[in-house]
């Protein structure tokens, strides 16, 4: 399709809208994206956190309060959604039930107005690529919940949009077919290279498909990176919280020189980066430590953490301890290379972690939830 | 399982029944049908034929004479011609207060007037309107007459019939539309316009093809009232523009020629059930599901121009207020001496109602009273042992319980008229032929709410009790009645509606023992004494709004956490 992506740029977005008890509430706040163009951008949140709300003001069906939307240089902030040129893929897939699965795909092209022939050749192509071909004279409600997936993204793409908008596609279909349209969505995406914006609440699906993801909490974006970015550097608890799981652990700094702070955590002194440059001893803070970034063993290695054993539970391709370590509680998981036995609890047990997983955020009142 | 034990409860559809209890139920039921459904049909046809009231044997000749009737056949034409407009203006109407309703945005309390306004004529007996056209534009209408004058100008006609008739039924066509556009889930209407469709593309390739079943419903729901209806024409079609159910309703009280009446009505039977059965058969089956599961938008999609909301809105607005007039006009008709001529106010219309009147408003009370509680009933038996048993006939049951439904009332009501005036079983005269009329009548509505009640609710909640060694009477009452209760009071809410509002059948049933109200407003109405006439609209209109109300009250009240809703006039 167009050789020549567009990018998107979403500048300082909010909107409101009325509430029964707070009078008014945030949707969306300040919001602000740089996507690239021909880049794969997830917008990542809880619940109710704006996500749709926001993809919904970049596909225009919403008009933002304040701030400013622009699809490359063209600012579409006031241009409603029939001029937009976007292709958006619903949740719930917004198939027309009274029309085949033919003339759903082809709706885009009638209403442009191309000569039937081209019309016709365009469907049947990209119906065959989403691998629906014997399907065109079918109607929405016989086809099962992948394949009106597929059509509700053929449909979306045969029209060359400018920008291609997700509103958590895979949320209707069972975890397997997830993993596969996923996989499936994200080759089409580097096939056409469209600029893409995608909307999920699930961590996972949002690292397998995105070239960068945007977390956003309670209206606004409060991280945007690489997936690597936002798994081992997250910049605030709640993003630690949300993006797979985590030990937080309290702490207080002691001395900070150059790059590398020590902190009193665990009963001992624990050596690490800080994130925020600003610290100063005393202040009170919250390490980071992903549960499999802590070794497990038996025989205390010198310089081992001493802890003891809770429970376990046996997942197969790992096992999920959680351990008693001082006053704190700790998950730590450690996958199995071959047929292990889980250490029972009680067990006396040495804990240790590298120095750069150790993650310092300052304490927030921030909650994950 | 043990070979004793319970059956396996793999039927989900109903199980074949041996209880005892529901065998009783069923024969009860068919025996009922029988009497009060089946024979008097058979009864009307074989009348028609000649082959009772005295010749004994089959006289086509005079039967096709009276068919053939230059004047019968145009007044078949113009029944049909009637239904057709009133279907296509009122279903328009409709369209209009439903769309502008669902899709112009407007806030809580303007949706509220719309269906205040809307309830009015529902609630009210057919040819109040009818009436405040005639203080309107009659002889001495308040426009005619008092605004511009005119002398002898005559309403009565096509027109007056059709605009009358489409303000009674075109509410009908709301309540039919309105659930349907709302669910339409707005993503797909967005869906449209973000590959491209202006609003107004959106509206002719989605919103409406996906509204046609909808449409074609509502036409033919209009259709069937205005063929079926005759107390309007009766009052404004005039000599010029007759239509088949007054002519049948002449046939008998002015010509007493109650095999030529029998003949007319049945003429109407024909377009009657034809529109029944592409109504039930044809049309219901071609809705769409428009929504798919998890995540339909809770923003309504934004399908109106600015400058169309204004237009949309207006038309509604005026359509109200005519409405609103027309009631208006008949409240201050009651409460003035003579409207067009002298307007001090009184209540000597009320006393007389209240004292002349008094035996019809106690006879429709008592009436309506018995009818309501036993048509609540019936709607629920029925429905649940159709739905949920398996036996013998039980479609033909459904069916045969439908008749009297479908049916043009003025057809039942003749055919009561012939079929219990002689033994073995003489009702007239009696209250029972009426609360038997509207019973079996008007009970249907609670059937269909009960079968679309129960179609949402699982089987196996049914089956649980069963299981737990419940015999099916006690499931009935522990389990089904409660989640059903709703219909049960949706079927009670109609039936009682009718019993005030009714004319059609009961007319030809009455008697000097038991009289309605209804057709006593039609004796003033011929009478020319339309103040009692205004005054006796007002009571009814009165006495349902606060039933209507209870009833509503009471139905929030029984639906269970979860259970699915039934609304009044819903459906
Ligand atoms: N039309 C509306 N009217 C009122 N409030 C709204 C409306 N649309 C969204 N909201 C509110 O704005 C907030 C954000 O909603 P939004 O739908 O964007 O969340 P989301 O992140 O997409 O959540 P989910 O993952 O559940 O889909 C919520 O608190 C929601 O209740
Ligand atoms: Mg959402």
């Amino acid at each position: 399709m167009s050789g020549t992506a567009m990018g998107v740029d979403v500048d300082r977005v909010s909107k409101r809208f009325a509430h029964r008890v707070k009078g008014e509430v945030y949707a969306a706040r300040d919001v602000t994206l740089r996507v690239q163009p021909g880049e794969f951008l997830t917008l990542l949140g809880p619940s109710g956190c704006g996500k749709t709300t926001t993809l919904r003001m970049i596909a225009g069906f919403e008009r933002p309060d304040a701030g400013r939307i622009c699809f490359g240089n063209d600012d579409v902030t006031g241009v409603p959604a029939n001029r937009r040129n976007i292709g958006f893929v619903f949740q719930n897939y917004a198939l027309f039930p009274h029309l085949s699965i033919f003339e759903n795909v082809a709706y885009g092209l009638r209403v442009r107005g191309e000569p039937e022939d081209a019309i016709t050749r365009a469907v049947s192509d990209v119906l065959a690529l989403v691998g629906l071909g014997a399907h065109e004279q079918q109607f929405p409600a016989q086809l099962s919940g992948g394949e009106q997936q597929r059509v509700a993204l053929a449909r979306a793409i045969v029209i060359r949009p400018r920008v291609l908008l997700f509103d958590e596609p895979l949320s209707n279909l069972d975890a397997k077919l997830r993993v596969q349209m996923r996989n499936e969505i994200r080759d089409l995406q580097r096939r056409l290279s469209i600029t893409t914006i995608y909307v999920t609440h699930d961590q996972e699906e949002a690292m397998a498909v995105s070239d960068r993801i945007a977390v956003m909490n309670q209206g606004r974006v409060v991280q945007e990176g690489t997936a690597e970015d936002l798994y081992h550097r997250p910049a605030t608890q709640f993003v630690a919280q949300f993006v797979g799981r985590v030990n937080l652990i309290a702490g207080v700094v002691q001395t900070i020189n150059g790059r590398s702070a020590t902190i009193a955590a665990l009963g001992r002194a624990i050596v690490a980066r800080p994130s925020p440059c600003d610290l100063i001893a005393g202040d009170s803070v919250q390490i980071a430590l992903r549960p499999e970034a802590i070794a497990i063993a038996q025989t205390s290695a010198p310089g081992s953490l001493q802890a003891t054993v809770l429970s376990s539970v046996f997942l197969g391709d790992k096992v999920e301890y959680l351990v008693r370590c001082g006053d704190e509680t700790l998950q730590v998981a450690r996958y199995n290379a071959g047929p292990t036995t889980p250490l029972a609890a009680g067990t006396a047990v040495g804990l240790s972690f590298a120095e750069d997983a150790v993650v310092v955020l300052r304490t927030s009142r921030e909650s994950a939830t | 399982m043990s070979a004793a034990g319970v059956a396996p409860t793999a039927v989900v559809a109903g199980r074949p029944s041996r209880d005892i209890g529901i065998t009783l139920t069923v024969a009860a039921l068919w025996l009922l049908l029988a009497l009060f459904v089946v024979y008097p049909l058979v009864m009307l046809f074989a009348r028609m034929l000649g082959m009772l009231g005295g010749r004994g044997s089959v006289d086509f000749g005079a039967l096709l004479a009276l068919l053939t009737d230059r004047n019968q056949l145009r007044a078949f034409w113009n029944s049909l011609l009637l239904a057709f407009l009133v279907g296509t203006v009122g279903t328009l109407a409709g369209f209009l207060f439903a769309f502008t309703a669902t899709r112009c945005r407007l806030p809580g309390a303007a949706v509220t007037a719309i269906d205040a306004s809307v309830l009015l004529p529902l609630v009210s007996p057919p040819f109040t309107t009818a009436i405040a056209m005639i203080f309107s534009f009659g002889p001495r209408g308040l426009i005619t007459y008092g605004v511009f004058g005119l002398k002898g100008y005559t309403v009565y006609g096509l027109g007056a019939t059709l605009f009358s008739e489409a303000l009674t039924y075109f509410p009908i066509a709301y309540l039919t539309l309105r659930p349907i556009l709302t669910a339409i889930d707005s993503n797909i209407e967005g869906m449209a316009q973000s590959l491209g469709a202006s609003r107004w593309r959106v509206f002719r390739t989605v919103t409406l093809p996906l509204t046609v079943p909808g449409i074609a419903n509502a036409f033919l729901l209009l259709f069937a009232a205005s063929l079926a209806d005759f107390a309007t024409p009766l009052i404004l079609a005039g000599n010029s523009f007759p239509v088949l159910p007054t002519q049948a309703y002449l046939q008998i009280t002015g010509l007493f020629d109650l095999r030529g009446g029998a003949a007319l009505s049945f003429a109407l039977l024909v377009p009657a059930l034809i529109v029944f059965l592409l109504q039930r058969y044809w049309v219901s089956r071609r809705f769409y599901v428009t929504i798919t599961g998890k995540g339909a938008g809770q923003t309504p999609f934004d399908s109106v121009s600015p400058g169309g909301r204004i237009v949309l809105i207006a038309s509604v607005i005026s359509i109200t207020v005519v409405v609103a007039y027309f009631y208006a006009l008949l409240l201050y008709a009651s409460l003035v001496v003579a409207l067009g001529a002298n307007h001090t106010p009184t209540l000597a219309h009320y006393r007389v109602i209240f004292t002349d009147g008094w035996n019809a408003i106690r006879d429709t009370l008592i009436i309506a009273g018995f009818s309501m509680p036993l048509g609540g009933l019936y709607g629920i038996l029925l429905g649940y042992l159709v739905t949920r048993h398996r036996f013998p006939g039980r479609r033909t049951m459904e069916a045969v319980s439908m008749m009297n439904y479908a049916l043009p009332g003025t057809i039942v009501g003749i055919a009561y008229l012939i079929a219990f005036n002689d033994p073995p079983l003489v009702l007239t005269g009696t209250a029972l032929i009426i609360i038997a009329c509207y019973v079996f009548r008007y009970g249907p509505t609670g059937i269909r709410a009960t079968v679309a009640l129960l179609q949402q609710i699982d089987p196996s909640l049914e089956e649980a009790s069963q299981g737990l060694g419940a015999r099916s009477g006690t499931t009935f009452r522990r389990v089904t009645l409660p989640l059903i209760m709703p219909a049960f009071f949706a079927g009670l809410g109609i039936v009682f509606i009718r019993s005030m509002t009714a004319i059609s059948a009961t007319i030809f049933l009455v008697s000097i023992s038991w009289t309605l109200i209804t057709v006593k407003i039609l004796e003033d109405i011929t009478e020319l004494s339309l103040g009692p006439a205004a005054a006796f609209s007002v009571l009814v209109v009165v006495i349902v709004f606060v039933v209507v109300a209870g009833i509503s009250r009471v139905l929030r009240e029984f639906r269970a956490p979860g259970a699915p809703g039934v609304s009044l006039f819903g459906g």
